[in-house]
């Protein structure tokens, strides 16, 4: 990384995601102080709506895809010790993705879009919105492809030696992408845009809502695996420890990404579109890729063990205390373990096919995603941020005890956020309202959850802006002297001697995938084109 | 013939790929805690999947496709037609219309502890209906028809909630169900409609 | 994903209903596709010269008459139909054709004119600009609040959320109420409230005004009149 261009490439992707962030957290905590009904002044459901789907874009496509991507360039370059390939392709493939953020932005940010980040169809956005958010996932395929040529290339001219595990999990995470996303792509290109054009003149809605089932839950791995690559090369090392298992965290990721993907109908569990067998088949999938994260759990706290007792720690659970708290990305690691917890029982709950009837579409939903998601996974990206700003910058990062804050408070903060929010999804609150206005006796249960969440939003968006400010001051402070720290990478305690090809490849699992999609949506996808559906016009909203 | 060869080669790879899956260096400790996420996934992937064969326990999940344009105009859905209704088997068919933003009919009694089968369907966008902490809970997609059957223990009175973004209005969209004892419970009779006059 | 013939047959199956089904549906008109794309497609031209003999009653720009009371007799209200949506012209015009609205003077022209009239005439007037009326003294928060807020205790969603916040209607058929004739206003949602006027589907106006009192509907109407 000593390469001021390919920093420059790496920063403008970070910047672009945590401007993003940050825009869209002070429009969480609007929304909650409007919802809440505390504020009368606040309400109106142009603003709030709109404030929601700008929200979502921002959360969940903009942080994510140019996070992901400058992270992806900082992996390849460091692990494989190579320049970034055809880096004015890696630019175009920036400013493909930030013009298609822009053309979003526009309708979205003038109440024009208020259709969600889930489009969901037959209500209708202009045109441009649907070709920004289209733009967007083109431009990240450009990255997917810098990462799959730049894997290639090393392999051949490191014939028989393993992959990076870094680069290994970044790769598969490209191909999971580019399979993830065509889900949604062929929602866009064949519905969503000749409709808002007015080339057809209807949509089957069943059909929409399959396509992005297809990529919903996919995605989530796509944010997720980027966290996951920092438990396993950075946390070990940062601790002060070993990783446990260098052929089990290979193992993990290929389970995650092979079945990340067929499952997604445990978002259409409700929807009348599908039957009952896909709905079972997808929800034992589902069950599956729970099992990588368990095992994900267990070697990163297996590597946080052997961590903590060389440093001293003895008994059954002291060594938890002798671990290294003030180090940035080790604090980031076990908040993120607690949330993950949680948020993955919560998942669990989602997942159990009939039971998914008692909290779907309910506040339990964005409760849930925002532990698993805000908590969890935004928390290492802002470990793997504190921890690559000053390579990036060339400069010592500007206070370290307050990273520390920001962490715990962000910690703090989604604890206080998301609690009252499943409450009030157990209690029956639907989600996506932008106020309380049901004349029954339950929503007096609800005022207080309510209220606990404007709190818990507050000190979230503290949190954010502390973490802007630290690294806009790591970046802005005037150079004391050089800086010469370089990105360290765990070392597994067996080092891999050989290593079979499919724990070092993806030409199996591709097949893998290929199959297992075909069967879990082949079928699924196809009816579509034999029943007889009648579509929907265009509505507005 | 051709396939021995293949038929060889194939079984030869699946030696290679379980030799290999063997010499992969686990842990002991990560051994059993394998055996136990196994173990417990497939203890909720069991009870899951034989609720769904022997107890019926699915989500709502009939495929079954209208035309959502002109739904006033269908037989099934005409506006005298929707609401509670006894068939001829004696059972109870609940036809409710989703368009923004209420339900049709706005109010509707049924009996405690008897099955009841609601049929959805949306007259313009999608649209969620949840009875609050019941599982009387389904998507309505406009071009079909969700059908979903179950019963409510308590007689009380309950709100229908709209889960789904349906537009600006979706917090306001929500009508009202009585559960009534069963014993108190009467059957509606079919009313005899004047042309266009108006009821719940 | 396709337009298939079910439609056509149910369609069908709507105006052989009627004979078998006691009661009518509320309106004959269901915006399929292929009624949507007629309507969009309807001639302005045409249609400006079928309008010529509305202007005697509906003004010279369509922008409808008061209420008026001349030698003792009370001349009602005529209202606007500049700017209207023009699916929903479209459809009353249809609904006075078949019968699922009536008017003794309306019913009559609507008979006179065909599917492709009403198109036409209904693309017209929706191209013609709202009508604006000059802003009376009176306050109105009372309507201000029903119009944003609506009002949970009776299950009544705010009017600008099918209306449009500029009261410019919505699809598919929700009418622009904005420079709507006030004493119009009144009298619909008041027909609305009795079931004299009952060609809304489903009955969704019908529900909503007979929640709304005497006095509401009155300032809502004047609201909506001045509504720029």
């Amino acid at each position: 990384m000593n390469d001021a261009a390919t920093r420059k490439l790496i920063l403008s992707n970070f910047w672009v995601a945590f401007i993003a962030f940050i825009v869209a957290c002070f429009m969480g905590e609007y929304q909650v102080l409007e919802r809440s009904g505390f504020i009368p002044a606040l309400d109106s459901p142009s603003v709030y709506f709109a404030s929601v789907s700008t929200h979502g874009v921002l959360m969940a496509f903009v942080l994510t895809t140019f996070f992901i991507m400058g992270f992806g360039y900082t992996i390849a370059t460091t692990t494989l010790k190579q320049p970034i390939w055809n880096k004015p392709l890696a630019w175009g493939g920036f400013w493909v993705t930030l013009v298609g953020v822009v053309l979003a932005a526009i309708p979205l940010l003038t109440g024009k879009a208020s259709v969600l980040y889930t489009f969901y169809p037959p209500m209708v956005a202009p045109a441009v919105f649907y070709i920004g958010a289209t733009l967007l996932v083109v431009g990240s395929w450009v990255w997917c492809a810098i990462m799959l040529v730049m894997f290639v290339q090393w392999k051949k001219a490191n014939p028989g030696q393993p992959v990076p595990l870094a680069m290994f999990a970044t790769a598969m995470n490209a191909l999971l992408w580019l399979w993830t996303s065509a889900g949604v792509a062929l929602e866009v290109l064949f519905q969503l845009i000749p409709f808002s054009l007015g080339w057809i003149d209807t949509i089957d809605p069943g059909l929409s809502r399959t396509l992005f089932a297809w990529t919903l839950h996919p995605i989530v791995y796509f944010w997720l695996i980027p966290a996951y690559i920092a438990f396993y090369v950075f946390v070990p090392k940062q601790a002060g420890g070993f990783l446990f298992s260098d052929e089990m965290a290979r193992l993990a990721f290929i389970v995650l990404a092979v079945f990340a993907l067929p499952i997604g109908f445990h978002h259409l569990y409700m929807d009348p579109e599908q039957a009952k067998g896909w709905k079972l088949l997808h929800g034992i999938g589902t069950f599956v890729v729970a099992l990588p994260t368990l095992v994900t759990g267990f070697t990163v706290i297996a590597s946080l063990e052997i961590a903590g007792r060389l440093r001293g720690g003895k008994g059954l659970f002291g060594w938890i205390l002798s671990l290294p708290w003030t180090n940035t990305m080790v604090l980031s690691v076990i908040l993120s373990l607690l949330m993950l917890i949680f948020g993955g029982f919560g998942g669990i709950v989602n997942a159990s096919y009939a039971m998914n009837a008692m909290i779907h579409n309910t506040a339990w939903v964005p409760g849930h995603f925002h532990l698993i998601f805000a908590g969890t996974t935004v928390i290492m990206y802002f470990a793997i941020a504190y921890y690559l700003w000053p390579m990036l910058v060339k400069k010592p990062l500007f206070s370290s005890p307050m990273a520390l804050i920001q962490l715990w408070t962000w910690f703090i903060g989604m604890s206080i956020l998301t609690t009252p929010w499943h409450v009030l999804g157990l209690l029956g609150e639907p989600r996506r309202i932008s106020s309380v206005v049901y004349n029954n006796l339950l929503t007096l249960a609800w005022k207080p959850y309510e209220f606990m969440m404007i709190l818990g939003g507050l000190v979230l968006l503290g949190s954010a802006c502390l973490f802007i400010y630290i690294l806009a001051k790591t970046q802005l402070n005037p150079a004391a002297e050089a800086y010469e720290e370089s990105i360290e990478f765990a070392e597994p305690i067996h080092a891999d001697e050989s290593l079979p090809e499919w724990l070092n490849d993806f030409k199996l699992w591709n097949k893998v995938i290929a199959v297992l999609m075909a069967i879990s949506f082949g079928y699924p996808i196809l009816q579509f084109f034999f029943m007889d559906t009648s579509g929907s016009s265009p509505w507005g909203f | 013939m051709q396939t021995e060869p293949s038929k060889q080669k194939y079984e030869q790879c699946l030696r290679d790929f379980v030799t290999q899956v063997r010499a992969i260096h686990i842990d002991q400790l990560e051994r059993k805690w394998i055996t136990i996420s196994l173990l417990v996934v497939g203890l909720f992937v069991g009870i899951i999947t034989i609720d769904a064969f022997f107890h019926g326990v699915n989500p709502p999940s009939k495929v079954e496709t209208i035309d959502s344009a002109s739904l006033h105009l269908n037989k099934e859905f005409a506006e005298d037609n929707l609401g509670v209704q006894v068939d001829a088997t004696g059972a109870i068919i609940i036809r409710m219309v989703a368009g923004r933003y209420s339900f049709f009919p706005k109010h509707i009694d049924v009996p405690a502890e008897t099955p009841l089968t609601f049929r959805w369907v949306s007259m313009d966008v999608l649209h969620g209906v949840h009875i609050p902490m019941t599982n009387m809970s389904t998507m309505i997609v406009p071009g079909y028809v969700a059908e979903i059957t179950t019963t409510f223990p308590k007689p009380g009175e309950y709100p229908l909630l709209c889960n789904e973004f349906c537009g600006l209005g979706h917090n306001h969209m929500w009508s009202n169900i009585s559960v009534i004892a069963k014993e108190d419970w009467k059957a509606p009779v079919k009313p005899s409609v004047k042309g266009g006059s108006n009821n719940e | 994903m396709g337009i298939l013939n079910m439609k056509r047959m149910l369609l069908l199956l709507a105006f052989i209903a009627p004979v078998v089904v006691c009661a009518e549906p509320s309106s004959q008109i269901a915006w399929t596709p292929e009624l949507l794309n007629l309507v969009k497609k309807g001639n302005a031209d045409k249609g400006k010269e079928l309008a010529e003999s509305c202007k005697s009653c509906h003004g010279d720009k369509g922008q409808g008459m008061k209420e008026e009371t001349r030698d003792g007799e009370t001349l009602p209200a005529i209202p606007a139909l500049a700017g209207q949506v023009a699916t929903y012209t479209y459809k009353q015009l249809r609904d006075y054709f078949n019968g699922s609205r009536s008017h003794v003077q309306m019913t009559g022209v609507a008979k006179g004119l065909t599917e492709q009239d009403a198109a036409d005439l209904a693309v017209w007037f929706g191209s013609l600009p709202h009508a604006e009326n000059k802003s009376g003294s009176e306050k109105l928060t009372r309507a201000e609040k029903m119009v944003e807020q609506g009002d949970g205790k009776r299950i009544l969603p705010p009017c600008f959320v099918c209306h449009g916040s500029k009261g410019q209607g919505e699809k598919q058929d929700i009418p622009a109420l904005a420079g709507q004739q006030a004493h119009y206003f009144t009298r619909t949602l008041l027909e609305y409230k009795n079931g004299q006027r009952h060609n809304d589907v489903y009955s969704r106006m019908r529900l909503i005004a007979q929640q709304l009192s005497e006095e509401e509907i009155k300032e809502l109407a004047l609201y909506y009149q001045q509504l720029k």
